[in-house]
């Protein structure tokens, strides 16, 4: 398949935009900017565009909630926080091919009647933020950004906000607080973003990748956009593969692309010829899957019917070698220190599994541990302020429900039952 | 209107409002923990989770808004699972200390976990421990027993405003920090201690002396400390006042209070207290029997009228003591003694001003209710930190910048920083022509209505231009322009005025000035009300040329009427205000003084001065409660109840009548008793049996109280205009006083500290306000402590005219390099020893703004 | 106090939002460098820079990781031990930086020469293990290379 998302970015000058321009960047922009907002939103609408930040919300129907608020100055944020485990698919837009990112806002800018963009991008991409920077500045010099762009009246400004190392304000409304200069803790909902956002303004939160689409989309139209991946999620996705494969690294295939063709296919199969344990298909907070469940499609629609959920597309492939518990364990120390410590099942719930899970690795582990392991994540699942917490639990309850006899022997043994 | 379905009972709500409070309107409980009413929505606890149809999953109902349909279930047995479940969260690192918990018996977790379980935990890892804090000089904090529902942070943060806490780190690591330790603006107010769910922040004044079910009575009262009057509650337990706690509503203050509330009513049980009558004898006081005094004071009194007249007797009443108590004393004054002598110390700032706005916009024109100042769109402050003279008004400016409100201040006002005011900062003695600026620029702007004739008749003759202000005041033309602009946009306008406008040089004009301000933005006026019954002791005629009521003595319709009341002939000669009985008093045409409830040589500019002409009195009888300066100066001390115990009514600065209530009880006779008891001794009958007895008669003499009874009072029939007619207009022609200074290079003055955990001297009986603000020190800006190499902790002595202090140094990292800033509430190491003083003419109030000071390290 | 280069800095960042407020993330990350860490000088010049109050300050900075509570060595080791890194390795590498370096998670080198602090993840993980020296990324570790890698940072 040709890439999309990721072309060019092997070119030695990618994020510079003579390069980009080169090879027809910024041309989508000229036509976009041509269109009534209104005609911009049809198009991605048509392509049936849904975010890839996690949720896969249509970005049309976004959208057009904040396009319908009355409020003026309009925010769109780009949410760069990346910070699902597992995943480093934003990565190479940012560092690589800031433009693509750049432009995207711009169109997006453009449909929403916003006036302001900011790139909210995780502290611990440094680099990424003087790349962005100096792109930005460079779409600033030609004017690109700022006041009365390309002579069509139409005024977008952008900058980049770092975020300080907070998983949790990858949330879109934790993001605002973030970007407000607050903790980043998520808000009450509704009132939703779209009307009541970033400086109490109509705001819209979209991921690195969502945005990085529009120019293609854009270029060849929506229903063209449309052919590529499944009717319910069109598009190309960024897979981002680790773990025990030949290949591990980032794809850009069409939605849908089947879990084992990712890794038998395209990854080269698991490292070394061992065997397949477990597999995480969409960032840490999604659930595991055994080796037996993965011919599933990876898109938004299907992978909850087969028991998982998409992600972030994060996919970490675990071989035999691997104890379960300890990944468990490590997965659960990731959401105590992230819990961002609002509400109490997760503040209080994750510390908990976080013992308990600790001990058993430990081989301190008691009768009784499972269950409470499955009661405590009973409490937490649906009853947490933001999704954080499902996660949490969910990890605990899927790891257990495919892995039972693993936990259970570690329990028993006082030990190790994989690695000794 | 919205109908909804909770628990199959149809619910009607005019206005949405969350399922929560739908479901309390309607009798039905919810458990919550975090939420509570007077904080913005969090949602975090979870405690209160609901089914709601159509949706998947549960709904907090504390933060979701109530909708046409929608169906609500609060108790299923899938809620009570989940109850128990958050309730096991809560659990598992607390400590379960419930029997060493002070808060056992009110805590809502325990009641919550005694309702819903868990009847056993399941957690078997280590807790997290934090030991218990007593780093506070008046809170306790146990922060393992925090359930972190951060309503104490929302309480700071956003009605306090304080903003002296917040969760340190995050998630299962988070906790509360750093309250005071002294270094985080930590208004000690308590606020949080009120709506702590649990036993993790409580008061320190009780610990382990306090059970909710010990807790015999409690009284409703108000606040013996300012003139905003906020509603407190006591808590007694063997006669002692435990606690004093605000009320969620009530009407003043609304469940909050400030530190000097909550935590200063420990001077009622003082050991310190006066208990018996002291007599001089040998120039010595020696304790007296009730009759020896009694009977000495009025044969002493009934001589010197004899002797000298009735107007060789002066007395003097108090803004801390009941309008009964006020009113009986000038009762007294006027008919017993016979003459007109008697006043306030609220003379010393709150009388004038308040006469004189009167004089131009009516009576009652400073009467305001406090809370509209939330609501106003602008508030100008000048002449005192509202946030420390009277705090619960200052959090409503407050609330007004958060409401985006513009908050405008002539002067710099600490307590106001962080909302951001937008200040003008006039060199030292520009203040007026910086405000004549205003006048004229507003002027044009907004042109003149006519509907004040007088008023604008000042107004027209202002005309001074940006220009001048600027070359004069240091403020410039563009920061005048944007200022005036704001005054000129705002639709609900309030102007806050402190004493530090009244009590300085030209103060009179500058009151016109601000009037005119006023009037040309179409607003109100808040006048600062440093003691609780200022307004009351007004009110009740203890001003020396006015009746109870405002009726003015030299009217002799009044007199007669009044007369006829109190069977006696009253004296048609204006008599003595305050200066002029200190005057009188060292030339000695006054002989004797009845102090009562105030101690005028502490609380008087020059108190030197005050001190040195009490001593040239004949006679001088003080009523207190404690052996003030004053006091010792006296040949007969009675020893009064005082505030907690016993009843009366004081009037705020809204002018609200509020009751004041008996909490303990006390051997001794209250204020107006002894009065009553000394009037019979002189042949005059007063023959009340309570308070409320005397209440009746103010209500019967009083065209301001008319008709006024307790039961009225408690109704809420109980703010101005009450049941009476506002009193006539009085427009007479404006007179002020255009006195100047100029600043002199290089000079330092004396500035008067108004802090927040002091009052008077009545504070500094109160420990735990003595544990915050223990001595009195000299505040000086770090740049004139450098010149004159002081540093922290130094002592010095401080020298004007009138007098010299010696006291530490405290240097104000933001402090001016113009002043030395000293409070006056530490006896003999007050300001007004200091304070030397000329009278405003019109308003009669001392004027101590430039009172010239050295300073001088005492080498040890 | 900060500089007046600082100031200078910051009051360019402000001018990319609309409220002081809104500077306060990134005038903390100023703060750090110019004081090395988050003391209480440090805090205290964020707070009367913007009109912040100091606790809120406290507590928006202490919510984030990436604010330092503590003093820091000279180069910063940010090492990611999340399950992808984990499964390949990663732990390994911590007990080889305690033991060549003498540092501990969390903890400095005694000769002030390392900071370590773990990271969830880091966006390497294709490369695992992977950790940040100061601003750079370094992938595909191995004890050896990581060996390499810091005898480049003195
Ligand atoms: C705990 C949590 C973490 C999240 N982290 C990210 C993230 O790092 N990047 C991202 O783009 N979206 C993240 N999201 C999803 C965002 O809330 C939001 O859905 C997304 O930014 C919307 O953009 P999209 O519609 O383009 O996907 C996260 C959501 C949750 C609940
Ligand atoms: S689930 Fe609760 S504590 Fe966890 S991150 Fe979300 S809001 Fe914060
Ligand atoms: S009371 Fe509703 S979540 Fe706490």
């Amino acid at each position: 398949m040709e890439t999309i998302l990721l072309k060019n970015i092997q070119n030695p000058n990618s994020a510079d935009i003579a390069e980009y321009k080169k090879a027809g960047g910024y041309a989508s922009i000229r036509k976009a900017l041509g269109m009534e907002p209104q005609q911009v939103i049809d198009e991605v609408k048509k392509a049936g565009l849904r975010g890839r930040g996690g949720a896969g919300f249509p970005v049309a129907m976004k959208w057009t909630f904040a396009s319908a608020d009355p409020k003026f100055p309009k925010y769109l944020l780009c949410n760069a926080d990346e910070g699902e485990p597992g995943t480093f698919k934003d990565r190479p837009i940012l560092e690589k091919n800031p433009h693509l990112l750049i432009e995207g806002m711009i169109i997006s800018g453009h449909a929403l009647k916003a006036e302001y963009g900011y790139i909210y991008l995780r502290g611990e991409y440094p680099a990424a933020k003087h790349i962005l920077n100096a792109a930005i500045q460079q779409a600033y010099d030609t004017n690109l950004l700022g006041e009365n762009i390309l002579g069509k009246g139409i005024t977008f400004h952008l900058a980049v906000h770092q975020g300080a190392g907070a998983y949790i304000c990858g949330e879109e409304t934790a993001l605002i607080e973030s970007l407000e200069g607050d903790k980043g803790q998520p808000r009450i909902k509704p009132p939703f973003p779209v009307n009541v956002g970033v400086f109490s303004k109509p705001t819209v939160v979209n991921n690195v990748e969502t945005l990085s689409n529009l120019p293609y989309i854009i270029e060849v139209g929506g229903e063209t956009y449309a052919k590529i991946g499944t009717p319910d999620c069109p598009g190309p996705k960024i897979f981002c593969i680790s773990g025990h494969v030949e290949k591990p690294g980032i794809y850009e295939l069409p939605m849908g692309t089947k879990l084992r063709d990712i890794i038998y296919t395209h990854c080269g199969g698991i490292k070394g010829g061992k065997k397949l344990k477990a597999v995480i298909p969409g960032g840490i907070s999604t659930p595991v899957l055994p080796p037996d469940k993965i011919d599933c499609p990876m898109d938004f629609v299907n992978m909850p019917k087969h028991g998982s959920m998409l992600g972030s597309g994060a996919v970490i492939v675990m071989d035999e070698s691997v104890c379960l518990v300890k990944v468990c364990h490590r997965a659960l120390k990731f959401f105590e220190h992230e819990s961002c410590g609002k509400c109490t099942p997760c503040r209080e719930g994750t510390g908990w599994l976080r013992a308990i899970l600790g001990r058993i690795e430990n081989g301190e582990g008691m009768e009784g541990d499972i269950d409470t392991m499955l009661a405590v994540s009973a409490n937490m699942l649906g009853k947490t302020f933001c999704p954080l917490g499902d996660g949490a639990a969910s990890v605990v309850q899927n790891f257990i429900k495919h892995f039972r006899p693993e936990f259970e022997e570690h329990i028993r043994a006082k030990k190790c039952v994989v690695n000794g | 209107m919205i109908t909804i379905t909770i628990n199959d009972r149809e619910i009607k709500l005019e206005k949405p409002v969350s399922v929560l409070e739908a479901a309390r309107s309607a009798g039905i409980k919810i458990p919550t923990l975090c939420y509570h009413e007077q904080l913005e929505r969090y949602g975090g606890c979870r405690l209160c989770l609901v089914e709601v149809e159509k949706m998947p999953r549960l709904q907090t109902a504390c933060t979701l808004m109530v909708a046409d349909g929608m169906v609500v279930r609060t108790e299923t047995e899938q809620i009570a699972d989940v109850r128990r479940g958050i309730l096991e969260f809560l659990l598992i690192n607390h400590p379960l200390d419930c029997p060493y918990c002070d808060k056992a018996g009110e805590c809502d977790l325990q009641d919550l976990v005694e309702k819903y379980g868990p009847g056993k935990g399941r957690f078997k890892e280590k807790k997290r421990k934090v030991p218990e804090s007593l780093q506070d000089p008046v809170i306790v904090r146990n922060m393992d027993r925090c359930i972190m529902c951060t309503r104490c942070v929302r309480m700071c943060e956003g009605l306090q405003g304080a903003s002296a806490i917040a969760v340190i780190n995050r998630g299962g690591h988070s906790h509360i920090e750093p309250f005071s330790s002294g270094r985080f603006d930590c208004e000690y107010c308590g606020n949080c201690v009120s709506v702590c769910p649990v036993g993790a922040i409580m008061s320190r004044l009780h610990r382990h002396s306090y059970r909710p079910w010990q807790v015999k009575e409690q009284y409703e009262t108000v606040c013996p400390y300012c003139g905003v009057g906020c509603t407190v509650v006591t808590q007694v337990r063997d006669d002692v006042i435990k606690r004093v706690i605000p009320k969620l509503g009530s009407t003043v203050n609304n469940g909050m209070l400030c530190s000097r509330g909550r935590f200063g009513y420990e001077f009622v049980g003082s050991k310190d207290r006066l208990s018996v009558p002291l007599i001089r004898k040998n120039g010595a006081l020696a304790e007296a029997t009730w009759e020896e005094a009694i009977t000495l004071v009025a044969k002493k009194l009934g001589n010197i009228k004899s002797t000298y007249g009735s107007d060789a007797v002066a007395g003097m009443a108090s803004p801390r003591c009941t309008n009964e108590d006020n009113y009986v004393l000038q009762k007294f004054l006027r008919v017993a003694v016979g003459t007109n002598n008697v006043d306030t110390t609220a003379r010393t700032g709150f009388a004038g001003a308040q006469s004189f706005i009167e004089n131009i916009f009516g009576q009652g024109a400073t009467a305001n209710i406090i809370s509209g100042l939330a609501n106003s769109d602008t508030v100008m402050v000048i002449g005192g930190d509202p946030t420390t003279v009277n705090p619960i008004l200052g959090l409503q400016i407050r609330a007004c910048a958060r409401r985006g409100g513009q908050v405008m201040t002539v002067g710099e006002f600490e307590g106001l920083r962080i909302f951001s005011p937008t200040k003008l900062l006039p060199r030292q003695f520009t203040e007026t022509f910086l405000l004549e600026g205003i006048v004229t620029a507003l002027r044009e702007k907004k042109g003149l209505s006519g509907a004040n004739a007088p008023l604008e008749g000042k107004i027209k003759s202002i005309n001074v231009t940006a220009a001048d202000v600027a070359a004069k005041s240091g403020v410039s033309e563009k920061q005048l322009a944007a200022y005036v602009d704001l005054l000129a946009a705002a639709t609900t306008f309030s102007i806050v005025i402190g004493k530090e406008t009244v009590q300085s040089i030209g103060g009179s004009y500058k009151l016109l000035l601000l009037a005119a301000i006023t009037y040309l933005a179409n607003g109100r006026v808040y006048l600062l009300s440093e003691k609780a019954n200022e307004q009351g002791a007004l009110d009740m005629g203890c001003a020396p040329d006015m009746l109870p009521g405002y009726r003015p003595v030299a009217y002799p319709e009044f007199t007669k009427k009044y007369g006829a009341v109190w069977h006696a002939e009253l004296s048609e000669k204006p008599g003595l205000n305050l200066f002029e009985m200190i005057e009188a008093a060292e030339k000695g045409t006054l002989r004797a003084m009845y102090v009562m409830g105030e101690n005028p040589v502490c609380n008087i500019p020059n108190s030197g001065r005050v001190e040195k002409a009490f001593k040239n009195l004949d006679f001088l009888i003080v009523q207190d409660i404690f052996l003030t300066e004053t006091a010792k100066l006296a040949d007969v001390v009675l020893p009064a109840l005082g505030w907690g115990e016993k009843d009366g009514t004081f009037t705020n600065m809204e002018r609200r009548i509020q009751r004041v209530k008996k909490s303990v009880q006390r051997e001794g006779m209250e204020d107006w008793k002894i009065v009553a008891e000394i009037a019979k001794n002189m042949g005059y009958r007063m023959d009340y049996t309570k308070a409320e007895e005397v209440f009746h008669e103010i209500a019967k003499v009083s065209p301001l109280y008319r008709d006024l009874s307790y039961e009225d009072i408690e109704k809420g029939e109980n703010i101005y205009p009450y049941k009476g007619e506002p009193l006539r207009d009085v427009k007479e022609d404006i007179q002020i006083d255009t006195s100047a200074v100029s600043a002199a290079a290089g000079k330092l003055y004396l500035k008067v500290e108004r802090p927040l955990f002091h009052s008077g001297t009545m504070s500094t009986h109160a420990a735990s306000l003595m544990n915050i603000y223990p001595h009195a020190v000299a505040r000086i800006g770090a740049g004139r402590a450098k010149m004159l190499s002081l540093t922290e902790g130094d002592v010095v002595t401080v020298r004007s005219k009138a007098g010299a202090l010696s006291l530490f140094i405290a240097i104000e990292k933001a402090g001016d390099d113009l002043s030395v800033t000293i409070s006056n509430n530490f006896e003999s190491k007050g300001a007004f020893r200091l304070a030397d003083y000329t009278l405003d003419q019109v308003t009669k109030a001392p004027c101590i703004d430039a009172v010239e000071i050295s300073i001088e390290k005492v080498t040890a | 106090m900060f500089s007046s280069a600082a100031k200078q800095e910051i009051e360019d960042i402000r001018t990319k939002y609309p409220n002081a407020r809104a500077a306060l993330l990134p005038t903390i990350y100023v703060a750090q460098r110019e004081f090395g860490w988050l003391s209480s000088e440090a805090y205290d010049a964020v707070a009367d820079l913007l009109n912040v109050p100091k606790a809120t300050v406290r507590g928006v900075a202490t919510f984030y990781a990436m604010y330092k509570q503590k003093p820091m060595g000279r180069h910063l080791i940010q090492l990611c031990t999340n399950v992808s890194c984990m499964i390949l390795g990663a732990e390994r590498l911590v007990d080889f930086l305690k033991i060549t370096y003498g540092v501990e998670p969390g903890g400095v080198s005694p000769d002030g020469r390392f900071s370590l602090v773990i990271m969830e993840c880091i966006g390497a993980c294709g490369t695992a293990p992977a950790m940040l020296v100061n601003d750079d990324f370094h992938d595909n570790l191995t004890e050896k290379k990581l060996q390499e890698i810091l005898e480049k940072y003195t």
